[in-house]
């Protein structure tokens, strides 16, 4: 009785807590909320994911709209409830909070930080774990590439967990080295530009195939599915989503797959700036920045840098990308990082002039085609000026 | 004269943009006249002989030491250092040129020796942040960089450090940062250090292509100015 009476007092005092953050105007209240449950009764998660179906969506890029794209699925195939992490809240306080929202809802699709992977992997008991893709983020947090996938290698051990799995991406195949049940999905091969060398034995990896194989075994194991076409990342995301949605039991025929995963969207928004459409990519890393750059087809670009905390507060990884993409268009750099930014671009030739402010660099543009790429923050700087909120101090609501 | 640049094992060693510092180099020295060759050093490929300026990047464990053992065996890059070219070391880079570090398993192993330093691992959390440090030499104003590494490095007596620590950890001992000792530049400086820096990219090129002309780079010289006011108060 104490064990059940404690979640509940734990769950109602985060609602209210969550209800009270939102009136306040500070976004949606899920952290707050989640962090109450969290205090008042630590196993809150483990108690919350009991008798559910929960599958786990992480990686580097593309973990909000995989899962927003996994809910989906399994909303329409279940016809019924299903939990989902809403805007990327995917460290331990916005899991407990979603999970507690509608404890009798059976499945659950859980988007997880990579860092908070392997706690989230054994509180949550999952049936299913998608693993999309590990890149260089954020290395001031969360280290280097290998990092994250010696973390995931030593503690998926159990056998009651299906991962699904991109085996083209070789800190992937390494994560679920010990693990007891992986589908892998192939496509085709690619080089990894983090994997120089094998992420178990160091060896070098020879990409002259398009493809890597080590000589300690790694990449040996065979794929399961194989894609019969080239897809972006956006799209292979969406392909790996359409497996594990297959493993929770939702029947998607072929067709409807293609055409899933053709439709499959990157996180772009179209803001509206002084009545300017501005289709605006999020972009956070040299993985997902390349991605973005291969989109734009305006003629006028907006880059916004920011480098606060959760952006990586170090802007090294700008001179990881090719801006050729970029050559002949008007392009203007913003965001506290703008010079960086507009620096890198100007060593590899391109024009480019800056900005104080997202508002300015549109301004300066005419009512032609406008695209921008902006990072994290910058990015949800311009969600919360579009939904009247105020981020930290500043001017009032 | 064309400027030989050789880019040794970026895939290994270009965990954090180093690639940049060479794009800086060049567009610096073109900014002159000064006709620019590079040379990107894949693995199993011979290290050059003859090049003019060398640069090594950071890199995660495995990757800087399977770098180490190419460069040992090859001796192209030692050879070349003996003879006076120009060596830019970034962060693992660094740590490679030293005298030892250590391997993967935490046993001390031999570097190249192109200077004299120690790198140890000790139980301290990474060093990860702004690096803000004053040059003593070269005329160079203060420089700033962002550092992430484990090591620390204890410099030889006969060594000089690049800068003095202002602000963050560099080398670890001695508010040092970084080595400076003849045309072989290290510092924990990582990434485009001379993007932020372009006063040290001169230096670096001066090492290789003599006396340089002034060049005025708004852009490179704005960051430079953004960043250490940014920094100033830290």
């Amino acid at each position: 009785m104490t064990r059940s009476l404690r979640l509940s007092a734990a769950c109602k005092a985060g609602e209210i807590a969550g209800r009270l953050s939102v009136k306040l105007g500070r976004g949606r209240g899920e952290t707050l909320s989640g962090r109450v449950i969290l205090a008042i009764d630590p196993n809150a998660i483990a108690k919350l994911s009991e008798n559910r179906d929960i599958v786990i969506v992480s990686g580097t890029n593309g973990k909000t709209t995989s899962t927003k794209n996994l809910a989906e699925i399994l909303r329409n195939f279940a016809g019924e409830g299903v939990s989902t992490s809403q805007s990327g809240a995917n460290m331990p306080a916005g899991i407990a909070s979603l999970l507690a929202q509608k404890p009798r809802n059976r499945f659950a699709v859980i988007e997880c930080d990579e860092m908070y992977l392997p706690d989230m992997y054994q509180k949550l008991s999952p049936k299913v774990i998608v693993l999309l893709n590990l890149s260089r983020d954020q290395l001031h947090r969360t280290g280097e590439v290998r990092k994250v996938s010696n973390l995931w290698n030593q503690a998926f051990t159990k056998d009651d967990v299906t991962f699904v799995i991109d085996r083209d991406d070789p800190f992937l195949e390494f994560a679920v080295a010990n693990a007891g049940h992986v589908i892998r999905v192939s496509f085709n091969g690619r080089r990894h530009p983090d994997a120089a060398t094998c992420p178990s034995c160091a060896a070098i990896l020879d990409w002259s195939t398009g493809d890597y194989l080590c000589k300690c075994g790694l990449g040996s194991k065979l794929p399961d599915i194989r894609a019969d076409r080239r897809l972006s990342g956006p799209q292979r995301n969406a392909a790996l989503v359409i497996e594990a949605a297959r493993l929770m039991g939702a029947e998607i025929l072929a067709n409807e797959a293609t055409k899933l995963i053709d439709e499959s969207p990157d996180r772009i928004h179209e803001f509206v700036i002084s009545g300017k459409k501005v289709p605006t990519h999020l972009a956070k890393n040299p993985e997902s920045w390349r991605q973005a750059l291969s989109d734009v087809k305006a003629d006028q670009v907006v880059l916004s840098v920011n480098a606060r905390g959760i952006d990586g507060r170090d802007t090294s990884w700008l001179w990881d990308i090719d801006y050729s993409a970029l050559l002949g268009k008007k392009v203007i750099c913003t965001g506290e990082r703008r010079l960086d930014v507009a620096y890198r671009l100007s060593v590899q030739g391109i024009d480019t002039e800056v900005a104080g402010s997202f508002q300015e660099a549109v301004a300066a543009f005419i009512e032609a085609p406008i695209q921008a790429i902006a990072s994290y923050t910058a990015y949800q700087d311009l969600l919360a000026l579009e939904l009247g909120l105020t981020t930290g101090a500043g001017e009032s609501k | 004269m064309t400027l030989e640049i050789v880019r040794l094992y970026h895939d290994l060693l270009g965990t954090y943009g180093d690639q940049g510092n060479a794009e800086v180099l060049i567009h610096r020295a073109k900014a002159r006249n000064i006709d620019v060759n590079l040379t990107e050093v894949t693995p199993g490929m011979p290290v050059p002989r003859s090049g003019d300026i060398y640069l090594l990047g950071g890199g995660e464990d495995g990757p800087q030491f399977a770098a180490l053992e190419m460069l040992k065996a090859d001796g192209g890059l030692n050879y070349a250092a003996a003879g006076g070219a120009t060596v830019l070391a970034i962060c693992a880079g660094f740590q490679i040129i030293g005298d030892s570090l250590p391997d993967s398993n935490g046993n001390k192993t031999s570097g190249l020796g192109l200077v004299g330093a120690h790198t140890i691992y000790d139980a301290s959390p990474r060093s990860v942040g702004e690096l803000v440090i004053q040059p003593s030499r070269g005329g160079l104003p203060r420089l700033t960089g962002f550092e992430n590494h484990q090591g620390l490095t204890l410099l030889g007596n006969e060594m000089s450090a690049l800068g003095r620590v202002l602000s963050g950890v560099g080398n670890g001992f001695n508010q040092q940062e970084g080595v400076w000792h003849g045309n072989v530049f290290g510092t924990y400086m990582h990434g485009p250090a001379l993007a932020r820096n372009p006063e040290l990219a001169d230096a670096v090129l001066q090492c290789a292509a003599g006396p340089l002309r002034p060049f005025e780079d708004p852009f490179a010289n704005a960051l430079a100015f953004e960043r250490r006011s940014t920094l100033a108060g830290n």
